[in-house]
């Protein structure tokens, strides 16, 4: 056979593998920028674009898309041009999708620091940003297809099939999720209404985890691991297993971010039991990891590479324990809404993704630049200071998680909440999270300790842009002989079937579990007294989304007696026909807020108590880690942006009649102006048209409608008596 | 790549990815059982709870309710005669409501010594929106003026708390001329 000679583009792998060393630093000090203001609130510093709620969706976005995303980009330029012993499809399709993508990224820390949020986790990014990552990723998608056509190895390796699922899963959840109606430039409503919305958004947001945060690092893992052990993949066979089953699971799990909250019981089922299910398909990948390095334990004890990639499958195991322990109902009961989750989550961001891109890096920048790694005591230093400060920033959030937990449900003898004020199981808690930020701090300690290590290596070694190989030319395709040749084996040489099977696999769980809710009326029983939302309220929903509310309070009261009491009534599936988006939450660091409006109810305050805690939330609760929101009374509602808002709310369903945009702007002054008077009566001057009355009236619908119908609670009403 | 003597039988010799190899081990089985058994507990738990009539959320938290409701009927109702309330003297009884007048949210509003803020008015001075008498102030606290931004606390504090922290309020605060105190807001009474 002919050997061909080519070059593989180490210049792309170069540029991104900076790209992750920057954006991680960034990432990670946005991080603890958060953690410090969860600590001391007056890190806010007053001024909207630091504040934390646009503070934190720059840390998620800055991890998973700048950090993870520009991590698995370059593992995927490296590994998969020597996978197929080809050059990247395009150069210049590698170009778009580097600089595309960090043009995305800088367009995304602008956006959301400006307050341009659609208000869902982890795709808060803006229509116009939604476009462009779904072009460059279809730019991507084309360059790993076309390397694939044009390989030279025959079969694919198990690592582009992970690859391969990680893009086209992606690329149907961001679409999907992402579909809505553009009221103004950087504004947008989502096509789907509260509980579907939640249900899409979770089905998205749970498959980010799984095909941007493990798929694709799965694959990783089996080009690097092997590579870096020099020792051959424990299982062949585990790999096909795993491989199916995982991504068949995974894309179902969605719905146990919504256990116990407004969502049909089936759905909740489901997400239940697909989750449960998860053990061993996530394990097959530990396993697979961990019993590669079979016979090789003496190297890990050597090298600090391996070292990091022990850590990172490790943590990768026990997340993929603890994920599906939090989605059986019972845990989740106690687990949800605290900093439980978000201990599970930094377990797998710092250790998985975290250590297994260190370990990348330093395994890569060496070989890019053909030298040895400046200096291997730097490396195990990071190792060992990465991993104390995963376990300081761990431990506590747990410890903390608990305590709040047992808080939050303990009743006295009276049969009254032990703690009713929300604020004292914060209080409680908040040295764990001086504790937090001192585990963070250690590990960028070690980041930038990497970092001066590899800027030693690049300096001191030579850059290989074109590096040279050989092989011959593949073969034409020959039909399957059922004898020297499985069938799995057969498809690992059809890319295109092996794709559509793939695409199968990832499409059914979204489809069984949306269509129904959206297309099925019975899912969602309608309450009559629910109205959609005047003007003044939407602007203010609107106000409430920007500056990221959600990300500190849920609007979801589950059926338990410790949140009835409370909150007030619990939260029903009709009551979210007009939420474009849905607000659920996913975090209580204060008090849920799905009643507010209920006059008379337990978390109902007046308009004078909402002005003196936005102004300085420490007044009315001192101890409380809310930041201040001052400019909320300085700046004006856009009022000639309400009409469009209208409009377009009218389109994705809400009914608003023909031509109420016309009346919305006088309609909500008038109600606006008997917000600004009642302040007023209590000597405070805040004109109608500002942003703070918008949001007060929003807070005072909120929950309002079902009360109407069906009154709160009685058996403490002094009405009965 | 590194290959021991013994993985040369389970060694899948044309597979090779830019040097990687594979080995042909089986799956160990102790994983193959957590999946059978996972996917069975699985069908087990989905086939009671969607088909069977296994308890949803709604039915699960009116039985919780429900134990409740009974339990909790006696302690609450046991309350006192909101129109004849009688101060408790007893330092011991003050300390107690003095602890709540802290620990629950009251001084956010009325400061830290009475002296009223921004939001509630002084309560040490002797003018009174609502009156002054026990079961004036018992009910204040009990039932709240929701408009005028005082929060019902009958959910959070019993009855007896409430006349404790009523107690404290009445017993403690006149005339004490704390620091910063707020204009007198209200009808004066003497």
């Amino acid at each position: 056979m002919e050997q061909q000679t080519f070059y593989y583009d180490n210049k792309i792998v170069k540029l991104f593998a900076y790209a992750t060393i920057l954006w991680a630093a960034v990432a990670l000090l946005v991080g603890i920028l958060a953690a410090l203001q969860m600590a001391f609130p007056i890190l806010n510093f007053g001024i909207e674009f630091t504040s934390f709620g646009r503070i934190r969706p720059i840390h998620t976005n800055a991890i998973i898309f700048a950090f993870v995303g520009n991590g698995i980009f370059t593992g995927v330029y490296y590994s998969t041009q020597r996978l197929l012993k080809a050059r990247m499809f395009s150069d210049l399709f590698s170009k778009i999708h580097f600089w595309g993508w960090q043009l995305i990224i800088v367009c995304a820390a602008l956006t959301l620091a400006a307050g341009y949020t659609t208000g869902k986790e982890y795709a808060e990014l803006e229509w116009p940003v939604d476009i462009m990552i779904a072009l460059v990723w279809v730019v991507f998608g084309a360059n790993v297809i076309g390397t694939i056509i044009k390989r030279r190895v025959k079969h694919l390796y198990v690592s582009i099939w992970f690859y391969v699922a990680s893009i086209l899963a992606v690329a149907m959840l961001h679409i999907v999720n992402s579909i809505e109606m553009p009221a103004s430039f950087l504004k947008s409503y989502p096509f789907y209404a509260g509980v579907q919305d939640a249900l899409v958004q979770w089905w998205y947001g749970h498959n980010a985890v799984a095909f941007f945060l493990t798929t694709p690092y799965l694959g990783l893992m089996y080009y690097f691991l092997p590579k870096m052990a020099n020792r051959p993949v424990y299982s062949y066979r585990l790999s096909i297993i795993h491989f199916w089953s995982l991504i068949f699971i995974y894309i179902w799990s969605g719905p146990h971010h919504l256990l116990y909250q407004a969502m049909p019981d089936w759905i909740q089922s489901l997400g239940v039991v697909f989750s449960v299910m998860l053990i061993a398909p996530s394990w097959g990948g530990m396993i697979n990891g961990l019993l590669t390095l079979r016979g090789a334990w003496d190297k890990v004890r050597e090298s600090p590479i391996l070292k990091f990639m022990v850590v990172a499958i490790t943590a990768y195991g026990m997340s993929t324990f603890e994920g599906p322990l939090l989605s059986i109902k019972s845990i989740n009961a106690i687990s949800h809404f605290t900093d439980w989750t978000i201990a599970h989550a930094h377990v797998g961001a710092l250790a998985w993704n975290g250590f297994l891109t260190f370990a990348m890096l330093y395994w890569l920048i060496p070989r890019l630049f053909n030298i040895e790694l400046f200096s291997k005591k730097l490396a195990n230093f990071h190792f060992w200071i990465g991993t104390l400060g995963i376990l300081l920033w761990a431990v506590p959030m747990y410890w903390a998680s608990f305590i709040q937990i047992l808080m939050w449900k303990e009743f006295n003898a009276e049969g009254t909440l032990a703690y009713p004020n929300f604020l004292q199981t914060v209080t409680q808690i908040n040295p764990f999270y001086y504790t937090r930020v001192i585990g963070g701090s250690l590990y960028l300690v070690g980041f930038l300790v990497m970092v001066y290590n590899l800027i030693k290596t690049i300096k001191a070694g030579k850059f290989v842009s074109e590096e040279e190989a050989t092989a011959p030319a593949l073969e034409k395709s020959e039909k399957r002989s059922a004898l020297s040749e499985t069938a799995h084996r057969w498809l690992e040489r059809k890319p295109v079937r092996f794709a559509i099977y793939i695409f199968i696999a990832v499409a059914i769980g979204g489809a069984i579990e949306v269509i129904p809710l959206i297309v099925v009326k019975s899912n969602i029983p309608t309450i009559a007294s629910v109205k959609p939302y005047t003007p003044l309220e939407l602007e203010g929903r609107d106000i409430y989304i920007k500056e990221g509310c959600y990300n500190c309070h849920s609007q979801m009261v589950r059926p338990f007696r410790s949140e009835t009491e409370r909150y007030g009534e619990y939260s029903k599936v009709g009551e979210f026909v007009y939420d474009h988006p849905f607000q659920f939450g996913s975090k209580r660091t204060g008090p849920d807020l799905a009643r507010t409006g209920v006059v008379g109810g337990k978390m109902y305050k007046p308009a004078m108590w909402h002005y003196n805690h936005m102004m300085n939330p420490q007044t009315t609760s001192q101890g409380s880690n809310m930041p201040a929101y001052p400019w909320l009374a300085e700046k004006d509602i856009d009022l000639d942006g309400t009409a469009a808002k209208i409009n377009a709310m009218r389109t994705v369903g809400v009914p608003y009649p023909e031509g109420y945009e016309l009346k919305a702007k006088a309609d909500l002054l008038a109600q606006a102006q008997l917000i600004s008077d009642e302040l007023k009566a209590v000597q405070i001057n805040v004109a109608p048209n500002k942003e703070l009355i918008a949001l007060i009236a929003y807070l005072h619908k909120l929950g309002k409608d079902i009360s109407i119908q069906n009154v709160i609670d009685t058996t403490s009403n002094p009405v009965k008596k | 790549m590194e290959i021991k003597d013994n993985e040369r039988k389970v060694l899948i010799e044309d597979h090779d990815y830019d040097g990687i190899k594979e080995l042909d081990n089986k799956p160990p089985p102790w994983l193959m059982w957590v999946f059978y058994l996972t996917v069975l507990w699985s069908a087990g738990y989905f086939g009671y709870y969607v088909f069977f009539g296994g308890p949803n959320q709604a039915t699960e938290y009116s039985k919780e309710m429900a134990i409740v409701d009974s339990s909790k009927t006696d302690s609450l109702t046991k309350g006192l005669d909101e129109n004849n309330i009688v101060l408790l003297k007893d330092e011991k009884d003050l300390v107690a409501g003095a602890e709540l007048f802290k620990s629950k949210i009251c001084f956010t509003c009325h400061g830290n010594n009475g002296e009223g803020n921004n939001i509630g008015p002084n309560l040490t001075d002797n003018a009174w929106i609502h009156g002054n008498k026990p079961n004036e102030v018992f009910k204040t606290i009990k039932y709240g003026f929701i408009t005028k931004g005082m929060l019902p606390y009958k959910d959070q504090l019993s009855d007896q708390q409430i006349l404790e922290l009523a107690s404290y309020i009445l017993i403690k605060f006149k005339g004490s001329n704390p620091a910063n105190a707020k204009a007198p807001q209200g009808t004066v009474i003497n």
